[in-house]
């Protein structure tokens, strides 16, 4: 590469980056002037920000205890979503992995689940309390449907890299599907299982926060509502909570994780 | 027993993969099938327990109860009952790697129990008692709980043929169970597949002519697609050349000359 080629120190080894920098730069300005983005607006924004957060501090102690029981439903939603998406992923999984179900089931499966990715969770819950009203409900089946959408994918595709020679010489020895299923695919795909589900609970509590700010309840309410009230001290407490309830189960999680692939890696 | 009768199959574009193999395995005989990469043998292995169809020919194995079944012919029902005594041991690694030693020599019999008793309550404590035994019998005893993942390549591959044994097959099939093992073990697992050939009928495909003259009491050699031997386990020298082709001579001609004082 003569990029690499200290000998031939000269200008023109910058010249194919040029044209490519000041096209961003045109782009870039373009999209500023278009949205109304400048950097005045962003000092004061910034400088907005931090002394709101000035008129935030200290938190409101007395607010703490009647957080908690928020915050315990917050986690209780995202619990439930994650356990009840994650068995219900291993169905849609199992069908919509080719070397287990037949072509047009897998298709249409994974038609589903990738339709399922691409909607918002906050959509999906838009749309369900519609149906089922505001409640902690729709937010589980909000985070429910996330689940499937990705574990779901993420598992077939395990599925579908099991060694193939595994599963004949299963059928090979007279068992049907259900046997193959239950006493080869799912031993050897358990820790891949567990894994993902560990990952989704994290993204589920941070998703059951916003889901709640859009009427679902728990601790996301309580700093939505703080804010509405213009309570700026309790909305500091209920930030508070919100980032030590985040912290903690990433650091749970990743403990977990980590755990799994210290056996995982014998395999 | 097991009978081939005219085992054909050839691709879309007509080109033959098998062409007319016939053959005949007893009780009491240990066949080897030799042949170059892509002569047909592993083809052949799998027509023989159902897992390819051929375009023409029967495959019939004898069940348990002496009734012969032509594998081909059968539904799918009736052949997951036919496999359920046909033992297999693969090339390679089969075993599910996550289950222990002794788990997976139960699944040798997931067949022959239900499904519904194979999900709720697994197998008696009796049963658990002869897998083990399938499994010291193959010196395995003290591996019973570890995963299989966890174990060598030699050591996979006896607890295959421990699930086989656990199986109690009326045939037992082999693809290449010698093929990625170091000679010593090779030669451990030759030792323990042979004296399976008393009670039932073994059809091993294998790529090392001097094992199965060693160990085989009968050779079939197929050269595309077709039979060119059926015999003797001792081969030839021409036979071999037959077999592998020109080059195999060549070879070995050169090496001969240029590597004997080494080897030698």
């Amino acid at each position: 590469m003569i990029i690499m080629h200290l000998g031939k120190y000269n200008l023109k080894r910058y010249r194919k980056w040029i044209l490519p920098l000041v096209a961003l730069a045109v782009v870039t300005e373009g999209a500023a002037i278009v949205c109304g983005a400048t950097f005045e607006k962003l000092w004061d924004g910034l400088f907005k920000g931090v002394s709101f957060l000035g008129y935030m501090f200290p938190p409101d102690w007395s607010a703490f205890p009647e957080m908690l029981q928020p915050a315990f439903q917050s986690i209780i939603i995202a619990f439930l979503g994650t356990v009840f998406g994650t068995l219900l992923s291993v169905i849609f999984a199992l069908l919509a992995a080719a070397n287990i179900s037949n072509t047009w089931v897998r298709n249409i499966t994974r038609f589903f689940i990738g339709f399922e990715r691409s909607i918002p969770e906050i959509v999906i819950l838009l749309l369900l309390i519609a149906a089922f009203g505001l409640g902690t409900m729709p937010a589980i089946i909000a985070l429910t449907l996330g689940c499937i959408g990705m574990i779901g994918k993420l598992l077939a595709d395990t599925i579908e890299e099991l060694d193939p020679i595994m599963m004949e010489s299963m059928a090979s020895v007279g068992a049907n599907k259900t046997q193959i299923i239950v006493f080869g695919v799912l031993p050897q795909i358990m820790p891949n299982l567990i894994s993902y589900a560990l990952f989704r609970f994290e993204i589920n509590i941070r998703l059951s926060v916003l889901l709640g700010a859009v009427g679902a309840g728990g601790v996301g309410y309580e700093l939505d509502y703080s804010f509405y009230m213009l309570e700026y001290h309790r909305a500091f407490t209920a930030l508070l909570v919100i980032i030590i309830m985040i912290f903690g189960t990433e650091r749970l999680s990743y403990i977990l994780r980590g755990q799994i692939k210290m056996k995982g890696a014998l395999k | 027993m097991i009978e081939v009768k005219n085992l054909t199959k050839s691709l879309p574009n007509g080109r033959k993969l098998l062409d007319g193999i016939s053959f005949k395995v007893k009780k009491g005989e240990f066949v080897g099938i030799l042949g170059a990469s892509g002569a047909g043998k592993t083809l052949t292995l799998r027509c023989l327990n159902g897992l390819l169809k051929p375009d023409k020919g029967e495959v019939i194995i004898q069940d348990e109860y002496g009734k012969g079944h032509d594998i081909c012919k059968i539904s799918k029902r009736e052949l997951r009952r036919v496999r359920q005594r046909i033992g297999v041991i693969f090339q390679g690694y089969h075993l599910v790697r996550r289950l222990s030693a002794l788990e997976n020599v139960m699944i040798g019999r997931l067949g022959q129990i239900g499904t519904l008793r194979s999900i709720l309550y697994g197998f008696t404590d009796e049963e658990a008692a002869e897998a083990l035994l399938a499994l010291e019998k193959v010196k395995m005893g003290q591996y019973a709980e570890i995963k299989t993942g966890n174990l060598s390549g030699g050591e996979m591959q006896r607890v295959a043929i421990a699930r086989a044994i656990f199986q109690l097959p009326t045939l037992l099939i082999a693809d290449e169970p010698i093929s990625n093992l170091d000679p010593s073990n090779a030669k451990v697992i030759m030792k323990m597949i042979k004296p399976l050939s008393t009670t039932m009928p073994v059809v091993g495909v294998f790529h090392q002519p001097e094992m199965t003259a060693k160990y085989c009491s009968r050779v079939i050699a197929i050269k595309e697609g077709k039979m060119v031997y059926d015999g003797d386990p001792k081969l030839s020298n021409n036979m071999l050349v037959d077999i592998y082709g020109e080059e195999l001579g060549q070879i070995e001609q050169q090496e001969q000359g240029i590597l004997a004082p080494i080897i030698n």
